[in-house]
């Protein structure tokens, strides 16, 4: 750090695991411990005229995601991938993951997010949820969760939900901005999340499957019905509460910004899979990189970038969300989000 | 067999796997002065600007080497005694080699102005880890720096300087930036560029003096044009040249002229020695300072010293820069005439250099992205400036949605 004035030293112990960022940490976690934990939010809530804790939780993440958003079209407004994805970033939360299930409450219909699919929403592909809702929400959660969202990660990568739609990573591209670097890039890291993440992905798609069997055993088994019952809440604590929550911002300062998605996001370990399979490339220009490594500095995904490039590996790896920024880093122009035509090009 | 290498820059590391990767048995081992492990020189300016820090700079995982049994030793290398094939450390430490290459790559070139004699502190390079700790040590009580020397690494250090609201006063020799690699429009396009940024370009001046004050702190630099500017530091980016002074006065020199003079096999004049990377002349006499032709010497080096025939004739030329935000983009030499198009009120322009038969034979771009590829092919192919114009679009690099319009830019108009 070399940098006279308070303002920045401030700025770079924040961003840099300083004692600042610490302490931000532990005030996110408690925040997202009260939220999911305790009721300390609902009166606030309630004395704003939001009615639930939820809709104050809403809001506030609705403006992380609109404030952060403003400021990284403005950092990155030289670079128009940055600026159309992070617009419609903005859009996304305020409408489909905001204001339309306000909307849909208010007009006595599910609260329903369009923007949110299974696995990340969970329980929008159980048998309990679907007999709930009308048949036109049903439609939408099957066909969008098992045929839409795939396919368009086969043809565009993942990015398209993960670093275009999904609001989780829409608060780390935005609100998360300052942090982005922090991801470690060394191969252990890399292991770790090939096994935890598919993990959380085996759990949600079995637990799905029971649920399902449990279902049409139709509770005439009910050893069966309290295990799953059990499963299913172990499930909602762990991987909704516990990582995608408290663990996912609260790691912010210090982790970096894509900690949930890398590690355990069951979406985020399907569509890797599909991503692999598909068509999605970072290509690199041959002979251009001077290993600079900001490409890999910039990677929320912890991808060591740099040592494809400067090995002249045009690649995709699962866990790229095509957020673009390797490329926008890169002082050489070496590299390129791109569709190849045809798969195993 | 026991490789031995001087010099852990890209020439020497990329030489060293390629050893590896070869002779899986052979002891190799990579000496350097500079740092404990690679380095990669041409982020030095991320890690001023606090965009990075110090291990980022590192292009390998420390694993990566023990993986390999590759040994890195950290001591300069102060003596070369090839009849007895040792060589012999600062801290008088020795070893011996059966196979040598020599990768000491580039020195800075020594400030040659009146007055350095009497100046202790405030002159700057920006070549070595050792010059970033210096810069960072400087910084926090520096207000305003001389930058000289109309290159990339100078215009790289006056990114940073600005970057932390430092005034600059940058001194370009030359009547326009770069004439070396620019005509004067794109040198206008810099000029403005970096005067935007709050730099003050003075061209066509140089340095004729330095002043210093009695505790031998540089205050002044004082300029052939009469000018009087007063600063903390000044930053020398006056060039680089191989890093061989050592070896000029060693037991056993290799043959050097500007650089160790190599074959182009990369063998020097000694026995079992082989030369790469910036400290290398080649048999034309070229000493090129890039990253990726010292990347290519390292290869082509190792897998001569393993007994490869090896016959390297330098690449035609390419480079890219960046010049605050204007990314760059050359590709092979001018011709006698070109043909230049700029996007209007935009640091965006292309240039193509040509015969007058219209046969092309070089780029220069300016403020977009381009895959040289394309460049080198249509150049090698000996293609003709329609042809180029027509097909221009498919060299286009530029980020989604971000992509220039030639239209726009006039192509074809
Ligand atoms: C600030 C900066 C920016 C640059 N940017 C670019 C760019 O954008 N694009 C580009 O193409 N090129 C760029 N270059 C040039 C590029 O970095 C060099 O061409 C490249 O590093 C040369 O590699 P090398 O392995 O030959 O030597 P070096 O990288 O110089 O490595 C040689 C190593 O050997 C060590 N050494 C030398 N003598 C001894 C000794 N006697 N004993 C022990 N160790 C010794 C040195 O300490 C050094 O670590 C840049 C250079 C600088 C300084
Ligand atoms: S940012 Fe670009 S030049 Fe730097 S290491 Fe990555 S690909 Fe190479």
């Amino acid at each position: 750090m070399i940098r006279a004035g308070r303002a920045q030293a401030l700025l770079h112990n924040v961003k840099n695991r300083g004692w600042a960022a610490w302490a931000l940490a532990a005030l996110f976690t408690a925040f997202y411990v009260a939220l999911y934990f305790t009721e300390a939010f609902t009166p606030i809530a309630q004395a704003l005229g939001l009615g639930s804790k939820w809709t104050l939780y809403g809001t506030l993440y609705t403006i992380a995601v609109t404030a952060g958003g403003i400021h990284v079209i403005r950092k990155y407004r030289h670079n128009r991938y940055q600026v159309i994805r992070t617009l419609v970033v903005i859009v996304v939360q305020c409408t489909f993951a905001y204001s339309i299930p306000l909307l849909l409450k208010f007009l006595h219909q599910p609260e329903y997010y369009f923007s949110y699919f299974w696995p990340l929403k969970f329980e929008y592909l159980t048998p309990s949820y679907l007999a709930s809702v009308p048949l036109p929400f049903v439609l939408y959660s099957v066909v969008g969760s098992l045929v839409l969202v795939p396919l368009l990660a086969a043809f565009f990568g993942k990015r398209w939900y993960c670093s275009w739609v999904c609001g989780c990573g829409g608060l780390a591209n935005t609100f998360g901005e300052p942090w982005r670097h922090l991801s470690d890039k060394s191969t252990t890291s890399w292991k770790i999340e090939k096994v935890t993440i598919h993990a959380v992905l085996i759990a949600s798609v079995g637990l799905t499957v029971l649920l399902f069997f449990t279902y049409g055993a139709n509770k005439s088994d009910p050893q069966l019905a309290r295990f799953t019952g059990e499963f299913q809440s172990y499930y909602g604590l762990i991987v909704s509460s516990i990582l995608s929550g408290v663990v996912g911002v609260g790691l912010y300062p210090l982790g970096g910004t894509r900690v949930w998605c890398r590690f355990a996001c069951p979406m985020a370990a399907l569509l890797g899979i599909v991503q692999k399979a598909g068509r999605f490339r970072i290509a690199v220009k041959k002979d251009m990189c001077i290993s600079c490594g900001m490409c890999s500095k910039y990677c929320e995904m912890g991808i060591d970038v740099r040592s494809y490039a400067q090995a002249n590996e045009s690649f995709t790896r699962a866990s790229c969300v095509g957020c673009g920024m390797c490329a926008e880093v890169c002082p050489r122009g070496v590299l390129n989000l791109v569709q190849i035509k045809r798969a195993g090009q | 067999m026991h490789y031995v290498i001087i010099g852990n820059g890209v020439a020497g590391i990329t030489a060293a796997f390629m050893l590896r990767k070869r002779d899986p048995h052979a002891q190799i081992t990579v000496i350097g002065g500079e740092s404990d492990y690679f380095i990669s020189r041409t982020a030095l300016m991320y890690v001023l600007m606090d965009r990075m820090n110090r291990r980022d700079l590192e292009p390998f995982e420390r694993r990566k080497y023990t993986e390999n049994n590759i040994t890195l030793l950290r001591a300069w290398v102060t003596a070369l005694n090839a009849s007895t094939r040792t060589l012999r450390f600062a801290d008088g430490a020795s070893l011996t080699y059966d196979k040598l290459l020599l990768a000491t790559g580039s020195a800075p070139n020594p400030a040659p102005w009146p007055g350095v004699a009497h100046t202790g502190t405030g002159i700057l390079n920006f070549v070595s880890l050792q010059d970033l700790a210096k810069w960072e040590y400087h910084l926090p009580a520096t207000r305003r720096v001389v930058v000289v020397g109309g290159g990339l690494i100078g215009v790289e250090l006056v990114e940073c300087l600005r970057h932390h609201g430092i005034e600059v006063d940058f001194l370009v020799r030359e009547s326009w930036y770069w004439p070396m690699a620019l005509a004067p429009e794109e040198g206008e396009i810099i000029a403005n560029h970096l005067r935007r940024h709050g730099v003050q370009l003075h061209l066509g001046d140089e340095i004729a003096e330095v002043v210093a004050n009695p505790a031998r702190q540089l205050t002044a630099v004082r300029t052939t044009q009469g000018r009087e500017l007063p600063c903390q530091a000044l930053g020398a980016c006056i060039g680089v040249r191989p890093a061989i002074d050592w070896l000029r006065n060693t037991q056993t020199p290799p043959a050097c002229n500007r650089g160790v003079q190599v074959q182009a096999d990369f063998r020097t004049s000694l026995p079992n020695v082989w030369a790469a990377g910036d400290c290398a002349e080649l048999p034309t006499g070229q000493v090129e300072q890039l990253w990726y032709s010292a990347k290519r010497h390292g290869e082509l080096a190792a897998l001569s010293m393993l007994g490869d025939a090896v016959n390297y004739t330098p690449p035609l030329f390419y480079n890219s820069a960046k010049l605050f935000d204007i990314e760059y983009t050359t590709v092979g030499v001018g011709g006698p005439e070109s043909y230049f198009r700029r996007l209007p009120g935009k640091d965006v322009s292309i240039r193509i250099m040509h015969e007058t038969d219209g046969t092309v034979t070089g780029f220069n771009m300016l403020g977009s992205r381009w895959d040289h590829a394309w460049f080198e092919t249509w150049i090698a192919e000996r293609r003709t400036l329609p042809h180029v114009l027509k097909n221009l679009a498919q060299a286009q690099f530029d980020v989604e949605f971000g992509r220039v319009s030639l239209k726009a830019l006039g192509v074809g108009a």
